[in-house]
């Protein structure tokens, strides 16, 4: 599944939607263009509404564009969906209540056979549920776990399909400081393990600095990209690196281009 | 449904897991009385309480059993012929369960295909809502006309009591499952089939167990009025009616009472499979 680096995954051109509400229609994206490479961590950052979850669900195949190409393996994202190559982490852990931790990882590659991705073997279900430090709660159902344990469950499960891309929508957003800044260190420590291409949805300015190779800032109504920024921190990232001048650097590069691309495209000015 | 949602005594079960800062609050949970059997004697002690005051209350003012016989009257009348009542029930709990389980199919039919589409479900509703408006107690000898004596006719009142609180709660289940899940198993194109039996399904679960409870009860009440239509010389609501037009008491008591202790065993075993089968669910979570 390694991709040559550089071989672009996901390409967008002029991509848009647009939501139809009875007589008028709503643009949620407009003029997406977008490329991404095998490999790459790609965060996409804006404000609330901006259209980032609607981006990422075009992307992958759950929502068709209105407008424009877009290409993710030469191919439609549908087609890309029915072949199996997306792993989604959404932003609540939307486990399985009724299957244990172990269920909940067994049963997405069981699902949709077609796509010739048979089921993962024991051997690497228990590995990953120790990865994520899971093992004792294996035969646990979900409902007896916190919240930052589903999450690392919801993770686990989406590598378990071992997808070549990765499709994450804020998925530490609702939990603590603390537990999602463990989250982000595991989030690297197991994508490390493999080649995936990982899009992720944020609104955290350091968040997106710390996983990211780059940022894609949108702006809102509709959805644009107003600029991308690069993250040449070097991998792998460690606990600490927040501390570093580097990082401070980055974040408030991040900041600038937010506040930058917001004022812009709204139209209103900050300063009287 | 995360741990920290639940009552503090039943998140001291939860064991701790390693380096995640949470902890077991076995401490602050404090002392947790026996519930076991207590979780067995409430229900008995309400039932007896009801029959020690009824007792007393037919012993003190002298009303003749014609009116309102004791408990321990109607309880030894039964002990003497327990095979009639044996018999009897049999008859009429085989009624209500097929009607229940007849009503329990073509309900989870019926709202699988409105789950899937908002056509049939706008097609659906007014027969839905016209079987829910139509006195069906007044259909029963239309039944009888068309079945004749076979058990059909109360088959068709039981099952029709117990088919419209199936379908709609059915419905609801089928229908409001998770976005976020039902997203994730679409990123990896399940299959209608699939998410049908791996996620709404499962899902509608409790709130299938929530209405089963009632309309186990339901079920015999509608087996029992198509009884008392006659079409056949057997069942307890068949057996009441006639102690009543017969003047037979003890009989008729002693059929009500049999009735009402089927409806309660019935129910309890609703209950009992709901804790096996609903264990993931919140709606359990106190009996952990």
């Amino acid at each position: 599944m390694h991709a040559t680096l550089e071989s672009p995954v996901v390409v967008a051109e002029k991509v848009g939607v647009s939501f139809r509400d009875r007589s008028h229609s709503i643009r949620a994206l407009a003029n997406i263009d977008l490329t991404i490479n095998a490999g790459e961590l790609v965060s996409v950052i804006g404000p609330s509404g901006c259209g980032k979850s609607t981006l990422l669900r075009v992307l992958g195949g759950l929502l068709p564009p209105t407008q424009g190409t877009l290409r993710v393996w030469g191919d439609a994202p549908e087609k890309g969906r029915e072949a199996k190559r997306f792993g989604l982490v959404p932003q609540t852990p939307a486990l399985l209540p009724w299957r244990t931790v172990r269920e909940n990882l067994t049963l997405l590659p069981r699902l949709n056979r077609g796509a010739g991705r048979g089921p993962v073997g024991d051997e690497e279900i228990d590995r990953l549920i120790g990865a994520v430090g899971l093992a004792p709660f294996a035969d646990t159902l979900p409902g007896k776990l916190s919240g930052g344990m589903q999450q690392r469950v919801s993770l686990a499960r989406a590598f378990a399909l071992e997808p070549p891309v990765l499709l994450m929508d804020e998925p530490f957003a609702a939990l603590d400081e603390i537990t999602r800044s463990e989250m982000r260190f595991l989030l690297l420590k197991l994508w490390r393990e493999t080649s995936a291409t990982v899009v992720f949805v944020t609104h955290s300015i350091e968040e997106a600095v710390l996983l990211s190779d780059r940022v894609i800032v949108m702006t809102s109504s509709p959805g644009r990209v107003a600029c991308e920024i690069a993250v040449d921190l070097a991998r792998p990232r460690q606990q600490g690196l927040e501390d570093g001048d580097a990082f401070h650097h980055h974040t408030v590069e991040l900041r600038h281009a937010l506040q930058r691309s917001t004022t812009a495209f709204s139209g209103m000015d900050p300063s009287p | 449904m995360t741990a920290t949602d639940q009552s503090p005594h039943t998140t001291g079960s939860v064991p701790a897991p390693p380096g995640d800062g949470y902890e077991s609050e076995d401490e602050l949970a404090g002392w947790v009385p026996p519930r076991q059997p207590i979780r067995l004697l409430a229900p008995l002690l309400g039932l007896l309480i009801v029959s020690v005051v009824w007792e007393t209350y037919v012993r003190i003012t002298g009303v003749s059993p014609l009116v309102l016989p004791a408990p321990s009257r109607i309880v030894r009348h039964i002990a003497s012929d327990p095979g009639f009542y044996l018999s009897h029930g049999w008859v009429t709990l085989w009624e209500a369960m097929a009607g229940l389980v007849l009503a329990l199919v073509l309900a989870l039919a019926v709202a699988t295909v409105m789950a899937h589409s908002r056509f049939a479900e706008r097609a659906t509703m007014p027969v839905i809502v016209l079987i829910q408006s139509t006195p069906v107690a007044v259909l029963a000898p239309v039944f009888l006309l068309w079945f004749g004596f076979s058990p059909w006719p109360r088959i068709l009142v039981a099952m029709l009591f117990t088919f419209v609180p199936l379908v709609s709660n059915a419905l609801t289940g089928l229908r409001s499952v998770d976005h976020d899940t039902l997203e994730v198993l679409r990123s990896v194109d399940a299959s209608k089939r699939e998410i049908f039996w791996h996620l709404r399904l499962p899902n509608a679960l409790p709130a299938l167990f929530a209405v089963g409870r009632i309309a186990m009860s339901l079920a015999l009440v509608g087996a029992v009025i198509g009884e008392m239509y006659g079409g056949s010389d057997s069942g307890l609501g068949r057996k009441a009616l006639q102690a009543i037009s017969r003047n037979l008491v003890d009989q008729l008591w002693g059929s009500v009472l049999a009735l009402a202790l089927m409806g309660v065993v019935l129910t309890l075993g609703v209950m009992a499979l709901e804790q096996r089968v609903l264990r993931w669910h919140s709606s359990q979570s106190h009996l952990d």
